[in-house]
C-alpha cells in the first residue's frame, strides 16, 4: 500500500506513539528503522482497518530517547537501527549489536548516508558481552554459531541451574549478507531476486511482498488469475514448511518413522511447487507486475492431483502423531508462553496464535486473494509447544484446502490474463509503499522508498523472526535444557531473515 | 506402536532407484550453450536480464561465426531468463542434474572453445579414500534453502546414505565440509575454525551458487564472495538452491564415485516449446 511520510518530533515520540497505539484496538508497530541515518522511521499498522502509517522523526545528533523503555516490542529493532545507521537509542536497557560483529571496522554503519556526528553517545561495537547469571550452581553452556544439524548459524548462551535454563541469551548476525543495501544497488527490475533471497525458505512470501510494494507505487493491479496463482504459491510454501517443521518435531521427539514419512511428503509439496513454477522453492516466480510463467493445463491437473493425495497421505500420519501419548507428554506444558508477554513483545505467527493472539495478516492486509479468501484464524490458548504444533497442523490442512479450492475454481485462460508485459524503466520519484504478507512464520513486511530520480533509496525487510527471536528466550525459561531443541523447533525461526 | 508399524510396512518404497536422472520437464534447469550462432551485443538480452551479471557477450567472432558468449554457472541462480529470452537458441535449458565440477573454471561455459570433457567426468583418477564412506559436516552461512535441500537429499526419496554418506554433528568426525551460503564476514572465522578442526584428508564442497561466488550477494560490503574466498574448495555444486540430485552428484564427485552412475549425456538440452514473455523490458535499463 502507498504511504505518506508524517514528520514527527523525536522528543515526543514515546508519548505520540503511546497515544496512537492506545487510541484504537488492533494497532501495532510494524517496524522501526531509518532512511539514511538522519531520522528514526516508524511503520505503524492498523490491523483492523488494514492500513499503515509512516512516521519520520529527525534525529540530527544521532540519538533519541529509546522507545524500548515504554514499548518492549521495539528492543530488537533499536539494536539493528544502531548497528546499521549508528543512531543511538539512549537508555536502551540492553543495547548491543545484532548484525555488525567485531569483524567489521569500528563505527562502520553500512546503511548510513549522512555524515556521522560524534556526540559522545555513540557507544562502540566492542567485544560482545553476554548477560551473566551468578550464584551457586549456575553454569553456562555456549552453543554455536555452527549447530549440530543442518541449519543456519547463531550463538546461544544458556545459563543453567542444574538441568533448568535460567536465562538464554542470543547472539545472531552471523549470516548478515547486506540484503537491504544490495536491493538499493541493483536496477529495480532485478531487485526481486535479491528480495526473495532474504530468506529463501520464505522466497515466495518475500517475492510477493516485494511485488506488492512495487505494484502499489506503479498503481498496478494484477489480474485475478495472477492473484489466484500467487495465493496458491504462498499457501504451497506454507504447507511445505509446516510439513518440514512438524516433521522436525517428530525427529526431535524421536519418532523417526513418522519423521521420515513427513520428509517424503514434504517432497510432494515441493513437487507441487515445481509443477506450478519450475522451482521447488518458487524462485523467480512471483515478479512485480505478475508471475514469471503460467502453468499449463496439465501442470494444473498434476498440481490438483498432488494436493488431493497429499491431504490424504498426511491425515493418518498426523493423527498417529497427535494421538501418541509419548509425543503429547514431550510437548504438553513445555515452553509455555503467556499471552500477555506475547502481546507486549509483539510476537507474530504460529506461536503467537498458540497463546491466543488473534492476528493473521491474511485477514487484515490485502495480498493475493486476501483478505477475501483468508481462512479463519487458527487459535489455541495454552501457549505451550503442543498448542503450537496443533495450530501448525490445522493451518497446514487449511492451506491445502485453499490450494485445492483455488486450483479447482480459478479460471486461468491463457493470454487474455497475462501479466503486464512491460514495466517502466524508473519507479515514481519520492514515493513510499509497503506490503504486509502472512508468511509461514508470520507477519512479513517490506517497505520501499524511492529518491528524486526514482531509484530505490531505502528498502527495509521485517522478517517475522525479527519480532519472534525474543520469544525463544522467554519460552525456555525454567524449562529443562533437554527440552530446548523441541522449543526451538516449534518456533522454527529464521536466522537469514533476521540477519539479512 | 503397532498402528505405526502397520502403517510404515504398508508404505511402498519411496526411494528412487535411478540415481541422478535428468530433471523433470516441469523443472527449470541451468543454462547451457548450443552450437546456434549468437548475433552479439546488438541483442544482449541474456546479459541484460541476468540478475547476477553471470553472462558476457562480446562481438568478436568464434571460428563458426558466432559472437562469443560466456556463462558463469558459478554465479547463475537458475532464474531461466536467459534461455527463455534467447532469440537465436544459443542458450538453452540443461535438464542434467550432473552439474557439479571439481574446478571453478569448469563452471564457466564458453562457445569459443572446443568443449573438453571436464576432468570431473573422466573417471576416478587416483585412489579416493572416501569412495565408500564419507562423513560430512554441513555449515550454513546463508538463507537456508540449500540446507533444506541437503536435508532433503537424505530423505527416503533421494537417500544419499545409500552411498555411505552420513551427515555428522562435529567437524572432528567429518571427512567433508559442505558449505552453503555466501560466507559473509560474520561466518568467516567460524568456518575457518571448523575446517581447521577436521582431520586430514578432508574435502570441501561448496553447495549452491552463493557458496561458489556469493550469488546475488556478491560484491557487497559483507565480503560475501563464496567459500573459496576463505577455504580451498574441492567440488562446486551450482544452483540456487541445487536440487537434491544435483547435490547427490556433487557429493559422489567428491567421493570419486560419479563413474558408477548410469552413463548420461553431460548436457541434456530442453528447448522451450513456446517462449515465455517476460514482464521486464529487455532494452531499457
Amino acid at each position: 500500500m502507498k504511504l505518506d511520510i508524517k514528520t514527527t518530533v523525536a522528543d515526543t515520540l514515546t508519548s505520540d506513539l503511546d497515544s496512537w497505539l492506545t487510541e484504537k484496538d488492533g494497532r501495532r508497530t510494524g517496524l522501526l528503522t531509518s532512511i539514511d541515518g538522519s531520522e528514526v522511521m516508524l511503520l505503524l499498522l492498523d490491523t483492523q482497518g488494514g492500513t499503515a502509517e509512516l512516521w519520520c522523526a529527525p534525529v540530527p545528533d544521532n540519538s533519541y530517547t529509546s522507545l524500548t523503555l515504554k514499548f518492549p516490542q521495539l528492543h530488537w529493532f533499536e539494536r539493528v537501527l544502531w548497528d546499521l545507521f549508528g543512531v543511538v537509542p539512549l537508555q536502551h536497557p540492553r543495547l548491543k549489536p545484532v548484525v555488525i560483529h567485531e569483524e567489521y571496522p569500528q563505527k562502520f554503519y553500512p546503511l548510513r548516508q549522512t555524515e556521522w556526528q560524534d556526540n559522545g553517545h555513540n557507544a562502540v561495537h566492542d567485544e560482545h558481552h553476554f548477560l551473566e547469571v551468578h550464584g551457586a550452581g549456575v553454569w553456562e553452556l555456549p552453543v554455536g554459531p555452527i549447530h549440530a544439524g543442518i541449519i543456519e548459524p547463531g550463538h546461544f548462551r544458556f545459563s543453567c541451574l542444574g538441568e533448568n535454563i535460567v536465562n538464554l541469551e542470543l547472539r545472531l548476525g552471523y549470516v548478515h549478507r547486506g540484503v537491504e543495501k544490495k536491493i538499493t544497488e541493483v536496477p529495480w527490475q532485478k531487485a526481486h531476486f535479491v528480495a526473495e533471497a532474504a530468506a529463501t525458505d520464505t522466497a515466495c512470501a518475500n517475492a510477493l511482498a516485494h511485488a506488492i510494494a512495487v505494484e502499489s507505487l506503479l498503481d498496478l493491479e494484477p489480474p485475478l488469475a495472477v492473484q489466484s496463482l500467487r495465493t496458491i504459491a504462498l499457501e504451497t510454501e506454507r504447507a511445505a514448511m509446516h510439513i518440514a517443521d512438524i516433521g522436525g518435531m517428530m525427529t526431535d521427539i524421536g519418532m523417526v518413522g513418522l519423521a521420515a514419512t513427513m520428509s517424503r511428503l514434504r517432497g510432494s509439496a515441493l513437487n507441487l511447487a515445481q509443477a506450478l513454477s519450475g522451482s521447488r522453492f518458487f524462485r523467480a516466480y512471483i515478479v512485480p507486475g505478475g508471475i514469471a510463467a503460467y502453468p499449463t493445463a496439465s501442470a494444473l491437473l498434476q498440481a490438483q492431483e498432488l494436493v488431493v493425495s497429499l491431504k490424504k497421505s498426511l491425515r493418518p500420519v498426523l493423527t498417529m502423531f497427535q494421538e501418541n501419548q509419548a509425543a503429547i507428554s514431550r510437548m504438553d506444558g513445555i515452553g509455555k508462553l503467556k499471552r500477555s508477554l506475547a502481546a507486549e513483545f509483539g510476537f507474530v505467527g504460529v506461536a503467537a496464535r498458540a497463546c491466543g493472539v488473534d492476528y493473521d495478516a491474511r485477514r487484515h492486509f490485502p495480498h493475493g486473494l486476501y483478505p477475501l479468501k483468508a481462512p479463519p484464524t487458527v487459535l489455541e490458548t495454552s501457549g505451550d509447544i503442543l498448542a503450537c504444533t496443533n495450530v501448525r497442523i490445522r493451518e497446514l490442512f487449511a492451506s491445502l484446502d485453499l490450494i485445492e479450492e483455488l486450483i479447482g475454481t480459478s479460471r486461468f485462460d491463457g493470454n487474455s490474463d497475462r501479466a503486464v508485459t512491460s514495466l517502466p524503466a524508473k519507479l515514481p520519484a519520492n514515493k513510499q509503499s509497503c506490503a504486509v504478507v502472512e508468511a509461514f512464520r508470520g507477519e512479513l513486511i517490506h517497505l520501499l522508498l524511492t529518491d528524486e530520480q526514482g531509484n530505490i533509496k531505502r528498502y527495509a525487510i521485517k522478517d517475522p523472526s525479527l519480532n519472534n527471536w525474543t520469544m525463544i528466550s522467554i519460552m525456555v525459561r525454567d524449562n529443562l535444557i533437554a527440552d530446548f531443541p523441541l522449543c526451538n523447533k516449534s518456533l522454527a525461526l529464521s536466522y537469514g531473515g533476521n540477519d539479512l | 506402536m503397532l498402528k505405526l508399524l502397520t502403517y510404515l510396512l504398508a508404505q511402498k518404497k519411496a526411494t528412487l532407484s535411478d540415481v541422478c536422472p535428468p530433471l523433470e520437464a516441469s523443472a527449470r534447469g541451468l543454462p547451457a550453450l548450443t552450437e546456434e550462432a549468437c548475433t552479439g551485443t546488438g541483442c544482449n538480452a541474456c546479459a541484460k536480464l541476468c540478475p547476477t551479471d553471470a553472462i558476457a557477450v562480446v562481438d568478436e567472432k568464434t571460428d563458426s561465426g558466432s559472437a562469443k558468449v560466456a556463462i558463469d554457472l558459478g554465479a547463475c541462480i537458475g532464474c531461466g531468463l536467459c534461455f527463455q529470452n534467447c532469440p537465436t537458441g544459443t542458450i538453452a535449458q540443461n535438464l542434467s542434474t550432473r552439474n557439479a565440477r571439481r574446478k571453478r573454471e569448469e563452471l564457466v561455459l564458453k562457445n569459443d572453445e572446443v568443449a573438453v570433457l571436464p576432468e570431473a567426468n573422466t573417471g576416478n583418477g587416483s585412489h579416493n579414500p572416501f569412495k565408500y564412506s564419507l562423513h560430512a559436516r554441513v555449515v550454513s552461512t546463508g538463507c537456508s534453502a540449500c540446507d533444506l535441500e541437503i536435508a532433503a537429499s537424505g530423505n527416503p526419496i533421494f537417500d544419499i546414505e545409500r552411498f555411505g554418506v552420513h551427515i555428522v554433528a562435529s567437524p572432528r568426525f567429518a571427512d567433508a565440509l559442505i558449505v552453503t551460503g555466501p560466507v559473509g564476514k560474520g561466518m568467516q572465522t567460524a568456518l575457518k575454525r571448523c575446517y581447521e578442526a577436521m582431520a586430514e584428508p578432508r574435502v570441501v564442497i561448496a553447495a549452491g551458487t552463493c557458496a561458489i561466488s556469493g550469488g546475488v550477494h556478491r560484491n557487497g560490503y559483507t565480503d560475501a564472495q563464496g567459500a573459496d574466498n576463505v577455504l580451498p574448495v574441492d567440488v562446486y555444486i551450482p544452483g540456487c538452491p541445487p536440487q537434491p540430485w544435483q547435490l547427490v552428484y556433487g557429493v559422489l564427485l567428491a567421493m570419486g564415485r560419479q563413474s558408477c552412475l548410469k552413463p548420461e549425456e553431460d548436457v541434456i538440452l530442453c528447448h522451450p516449446t513456446q517462449p515465455t514473455p517476460h514482464p521486464f523490458p529487455t532494452q531499457s535499463r
